[in-house]
């Protein structure tokens, strides 16, 4: 574990209590989302239908990203979205409520745990494989047209990095030297391809040298590594100095969807040795920085935040079938 | 009465070009600030624009083929 | 409270008088986008070729001019990216106008376009906004071949989420893009080269017209009634417009009067105008330079037929084929719904 010795003590443990968040968040959507799919496994039935993409394992991504940015930045993600949401701040109730298909969710039930908008922390995310990076860049185009100094993170896997809006976005935003940050979430399969199956080099950073940015490679799923890397990158946008593109080799714990038997996956012996938390955790315990009192009491606080925000969900209506055509348009109802 | 010109765009003596767009017709009234025509002369666009107010008649049918120069319109 | 929703700002006239002064399709075009510039400084244009070059079939001309290449601005030939960057300058309070530049190049970009740009606001329940235009080239008859040549409006009104505008003539093309400008929703709008007023491309007169000089909007989803009649309605849009006007005009004076509906929105459809005409005529005739099946020929057709199916003593469509536009002169004008086909179409209607 590659340790950043800029780091204070305070932020270390601060991106540990994310990262036992998030986890804690994870695991919740986990059971609730299989507790009513039984005995056999209907992806459309119970309280969480559709489609899980659940992000344990991706925590320190999120968890070293988030703490440069302010709730005036935006962020564009992925299918796999919950960890970024909640680094980003991304408020817990109405994010779960949106999840479980509430009236009281972020979009009214109308989008789901794929199309997430806060639009309070310029926070979205799309199903899309790398489309949700041209939005960034529109986003970031529009804090520089401003003379601001917030940035756009655009949060993708490594497949994405095959996609032609992934190149394109690369180009655009380097030729126009915008404030926006490429973060490729490297967890080595999509779906069920491998890295070396899908993509004609090795490591995702040096496209950015093809667009002319800096392009960073964090091994090891290092939250620190990932704190640094992404820290420099955000700071050469907000100085108006353009993109860069990071790809962090990082871990997918569970399936690519829950319903994923995973059969195809070769390495899945090696992954609960790989797991970020309590490695992170052993690393603040050795430096003396945390107890496993203290680990403890992040544990029940997360559940305590989380278990408030799946029953704030649980406890809320669902959506009238009568309103299904609302929101369609802001203005005048589609005749 | 003040004539409207086809202006020179050419350097070639004897050019032609065609009035590609009318936005009058005869008996319109225009002042210096309407639009009158659109010109070209070898794929080079211009406007046209009235020099003066009064009622415009005009001579010359899209599409015919001009010489730079010529009186396209007059407005009186 | 969100942050991107926009306000009101203050109601423009609605279809004011014409008045005297006359432009073209293309030149309206430019006066709406450059009088929006010049009131509400989130408004820019994006596109290839916008710049300089003024777009390819001028709906930009003279606008770097006054406005500079910070507003007007020539992008890489990147659909999905600078399509995306329209989305997310919106989604952040921007008012883009971003050009498509064929509307047959769709394919390269669809994704931001129908599941992004069409479906933000809905997903978020109404909470974010993309008040943004998407504004493209249709249409064909001057030989540009099968890719260059599509209508395909009804493939962008067939998917929800997205006003789709598809203005005739100088008048309804200049309030119809001042009224894209200013609504929160995204708009596709869609221009027809052939109505455009093009020097250098065959053009019917009608695409040079009168335009009021003042601000101005047309309704986003109303119909007009082009021409009142008695006999016969042809419900239709953009260049079939005029090519139905001429057929009418010149049927008048055998005595068969032909009332045209220019549909002038396809989202919303003004399923009413449609139905008002066909109870007084009870024959129907839809033109629509898009293909024929699975458009929006079939959805006139069906918006009259469950509503009032009482009313259709006659319905006949002339549209595209299900065939790729050809190349040769010959052939496109052989399957373009041509003046021939629409008289034809009108004379079998009145005979039956």
């Amino acid at each position: 574990m590659t340790l950043y010795p800029e780091l204070t003590d305070d932020k270390r443990r601060e991106m540990l209590t994310m990262m036992v968040l998030i986890r804690t968040y994870e695991e919740a959507i986990l059971r609730e989302y299989h507790a009513d799919k039984s005995p056999g496994f209907d992806i459309g039935a119970g309280l969480v239908p559709g489609e899980m993409h659940l992000s344990a394992g991706q925590e320190p991504v999120a968890a070293g990203l988030g703490l440069h940015l302010t709730k005036d930045d935006a962020m564009t993600a992925t299918h796999r979205p919950h960890h970024v949401a909640i680094a980003k701040g991304v408020r817990l109730r109405e994010m779960t409520a949106e999840i479980f298909g509430r009236e009281t969710g972020l979009g009214r039930g109308r989008g789901g745990h794929m199309h997430l908008f806060d639009p309070e922390t310029h926070f979205s995310c799309s199903g899309i494989i790398a489309e949700g990076l041209p939005p960034a860049l529109g986003q970031a185009f529009a804090f520089q047209r401003r003379g601001t100094d917030r940035v756009a993170v655009a949060v993708a896997g490594e497949g994405a990095a095959n996609q032609g809006a992934f190149h394109e976005s690369l180009n655009l935003a380097a030729l126009w030297k915008l404030p926006v940050i490429f973060v490729i979430e490297d967890n080595d399969w999509g779906i069920s391809v491998p890295r070396a199956q899908s993509t004609s080099v090795t490591s995702n950073a040096v496209r950015g040298a093809a667009y002319d940015m800096p392009g960073i490679r964090v091994e090891e799923n290092s939250v620190e590594g990932v704190y640094e890397a992404t820290g420099e990158a955000i700071a050469r946008a907000r100085a108006g100095e353009g993109p860069s593109l990071i790809e962090v080799h990082t871990l997918r714990l569970w399936g690519h969807f829950e319903g994923d038997a995973q059969g195809y996956r070769t390495d899945l012996d090696g992954v609960p040795g790989r797991d970020p938390l309590p490695t992170y955790r052993n690393t603040l315990t050795s430096l003396g920085l945390i107890t496993d009192d203290d680990y403890a009491a992040m544990q029940s606080s997360a559940s305590e935040l989380v278990e408030d925000a799946i029953g704030f969900a649980k406890a809320s209506p669902t959506p009238n079938p009568a309103d299904a055509l609302q929101y369609v348009f802001a203005e005048g109802a589609r005749s | 009465m003040s004539d409207v010109i086809f202006p020179l765009m050419s350097t070639a003596p004897d050019a032609t070009g065609v009035v590609v767009t009318w936005f009058v017709d005869s008996g319109d009234e225009v002042t210096p600030s309407t639009l009158i025509a659109e010109v070209a002369v070898d794929k080079v666009d211009a406007e046209i624009y009235s020099e003066t107010t009064g009622t415009i008649t005009v001579l010359v049918e899209e599409e015919a083929e001009v010489p730079q120069g010529s009186v396209i319109a007059t407005i009186s | 409270m969100s942050t991107t929703i926009h306000t009101t700002s203050q109601a423009l006239p609605v279809e004011p008088e014409a008045g005297k002064r006359k432009l073209s399709t293309a030149k309206a075009i430019q006066e709406a986008i450059t009088q929006q510039m010049r009131t509400d400084d989130s408004v820019f244009v994006m596109g290839e070729d916008v710049g300089p070059y003024g777009g390819i079939f001028s709906s930009t001309t003279g606008l770097i001019e006054e406005f500079g290449p910070t507003r007007i601005i020539d992008t890489p030939i990147s659909e999905t990216a600078f399509i995306g960057t329209g989305i997310g300058a919106a989604v952040e309070g921007m008012r883009p106008i971003v050009e498509l530049m064929f509307v047959d190049f769709f394919g390269v970009c669809m994704d931001q376009i129908y599941n992004h740009m069409a479906k933000i606001h809905y997903e978020s329940g109404g909470n974010v906004q993309v008040p943004m235009v998407l504004m493209t080239a249709t249409g064909g008859g001057y030989s540009d071949g099968a890719q260059h040549s599509q209508s395909l409006w009804g493939t962008f009104a067939h998917l929800p989420g997205m006003k789709v505008v598809v203005p005739s003539s100088p008048y309804d093309a200049k309030g119809l893009m001042t009224a894209a400008i200013r609504s929160n929703d995204p708009v596709v709008f869609m221009f027809h080269k052939g109505v455009m007023g093009l020097g250098w491309m065959k053009k019917n007169q009608r695409s040079i017209g009168a335009v009021p000089e003042e601000q101005y909007e047309v309704p986003i989803g109303k119909a007009r009634v082009a021409r009142e009649g008695t006999d016969v309605t042809i419900v239709t849009l953009s260049l079939s417009v005029h090519h139905s006007l001429d057929v009418a005009e010149k049927l008048e004076k055998e005595g068969i009067s032909v009332e045209v509906i220019d549909l002038r929105s396809l989202v919303p459809l003004d399923r009413d105008a449609i139905v008002a005409s066909v109870s007084k005529t009870g024959r129907l005739i839809v033109v629509d330079e898009d293909y024929q099946s699975f458009g929006v020929s079939g959805e006139v057709i069906a918006s009259v037929a469950e509503r009032q199916p009482e009313l259709l003593k006659h319905v006949a469509r002339v549209c595209v084929p299900d065939v790729p536009l050809p190349y040769a002169s010959q052939l496109e004008y052989a399957v373009l719904p041509t003046p021939a086909r629409i008289e034809a179409a009108v004379r079998e209607a009145v005979a039956s």
